[in-house]
């Protein structure tokens, strides 16, 4: 089956098994290993994409159910010529990123979950990121550096997440 | 899937293109969330397949003032938005709390009623206690069942329908759903107790998780019936429940059978105070 896709702003043309998972293709056909195959049974996050602006695991998404989808991946977040998207750029000045295993799901569900909740309390960034588990942090520096990017949006009166994600 | 043997998957965009891509065999297609898993459980993935997501009928959520109509491909995330409906507040609940997020966004209702062994789903308590009506599509035309005798016949009713909607009528004043899982969240539930009260102060209770499909905890529904100084009283309830226990708990990974019974109490006892909290069973 063919499916025809959008991935980080560009044409994507699969050919193959329509149930094969997103994130095997991310990674062995489009070379984007920042999105991680961990558990494949959407328990750990770290396959987190988004798929109409959507966070998802990338895991469990057969490729066929992505025709005609836009797809944006950690590495159409912002590529190495940008700017960091503003919540990675909140991360990295919270040194929160240990090993980074789990960074490029957590950061794709948070990115969009500050995008939807620019008034979000810290119990409900809790809540977001329960699908996205980290083995290194104990999560509360990734919480205070989600804080931090919500409290300096509402300041700058800004539309959280900057850039179109 | 023999070698050389291309998958077939059908996007279907009515219900009748479904209804054809069944007959000739192919599985049906939700969220994925299940499906996806089936080579983990040493299941093949089926040789053809048909995706309902592009069937806009099937993807809507009605709320009218004496019923509310859920559409089989809406998702958790698309219900818990949409059904802000006094009386729904447990099915609410289940659709905001399964799983997780992410899941949440893709996982959908029609597709979390037909995981056959899928104990720990969120919704069929939760919809076991709205006495919610299954509409399916048959090869035979339309057809309405129960959704206490959906779950105990779905085996054989999927083998030659689809499920298409599900309907609720707008009887409820308060309910409540209370799952365990291990960790605060995340996880399966180890059991689930959905509570609802209807507009002649009855009480509906039903339980998942803790047997291999959801059922309604008629002993205790009776008990209750019968004990009227229990009023809604979360600790005489929970007595009432310990009393009144004739679930078989089932053995599995996060917890044994002996645990899910014997939790079903303390659920009860706090279900019953969160439908208190409503402040409508005065
Ligand atoms: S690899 Fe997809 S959720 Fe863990
Ligand atoms: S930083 Fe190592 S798993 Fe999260």
């Amino acid at each position: 089956m063919t499916v025809i896709f959008q991935l980080n702003g560009e044409d994507c043309r699969f050919d193959g098994d329509p149930m094969t998972p997103l994130v095997d293709i991310l990674r062995q056909e489009r070379f984007l290993t920042g999105t991680k195959a961990v558990c494949r049974e959407g328990f750990c996050g770290a396959c987190t994409v988004h798929v109409d602006d959507e966070a998802v695991p990338s895991c469990l998404k057969p490729i066929g159910l992505v025709q005609g989808c836009a797809v944006t991946t950690i590495e159409g977040l912002s590529s190495g010529n940008q700017a960091l998207h503003p919540l990675q750029a909140n991360l990295e000045a919270a040194d929160a990123v240990q090993c980074g295993m789990c960074f490029p799901g957590m950061v794709m569900s948070l990115s969009a979950f500050v995008r939807d909740n620019p008034h979000a309390s810290r119990p409900e960034i809790k809540a977001a990121m329960v699908g996205n588990i980290c083995r290194c942090t104990g999560y509360e520096r990734i919480v205070d550096a989600v804080a931090d990017r919500l409290e300096q949006a509402r300041k700058a009166g800004q539309s959280v997440g900057g850039i179109h994600v | 899937m023999a070698p050389g043997v291309e998958r077939s998957f059908t996007a279907a965009s009515t219900l009748e293109e479904a209804m054809a891509a069944r007959r000739q065999g192919a599985a049906v297609l939700a969220g994925g969330t299940w499906m996806m898993r089936d080579p983990r459980r040493g299941v093949d993935l089926p040789e053809a397949v048909v995706a309902l997501h592009r069937i806009p009928a099937l993807s809507k959520v009605e709320i009218e003032p004496d019923h509310v109509v859920i559409g089989a491909a809406v998702t958790h995330a698309v219900l818990g938005r949409a059904l802000h409906a006094a009386g729904f507040e447990g099915l609410l609940t289940a659709a905001e709390n399964a799983a997780n997020p992410g899941i949440r966004r893709v996982a959908t209702v029609g597709g979390n009623l037909c995981a056959l062994d899928f104990a720990a789903a969120d919704l069929p308590p939760a919809l076991l206690v709205c006495e919610a009506t299954v509409e399916l599509e048959t090869f035979e035309g339309p057809k309405l069942i129960g959704i206490s005798d959906f779950l105990k016949d779905r085996h054989a009713l999927l083998a030659e329908a689809i499920v298409t909607r599900i309907h609720l009528r707008r009887d409820l004043v308060a309910s409540a759903h209370i799952r365990l899982p291990l960790r605060k969240a995340g996880d399966y539930p180890v059991a689930i107790v959905s509570l609802a009260v209807d507009k002649d102060k009855r009480c509906r209770i039903a339980v998942g998780s803790v047997e291999p499909v959801a059922r309604r905890w008629t002993a205790l529904e009776q008990a209750m019936a019968a004990d009227s100084a229990s009023a809604f009283d979360p600790e005489r309830t929970a007595g009432l429940a310990l009393e009144h226990n004739d679930f078989q708990g089932r053995d599995g990974k996060e917890a044994e059978g002996w645990y899910r019974r014997q939790v079903l109490a303390p659920l009860v006892k706090r279900g019953v105070a969160a439908l208190l909290k409503t402040g409508r069973l005065v």
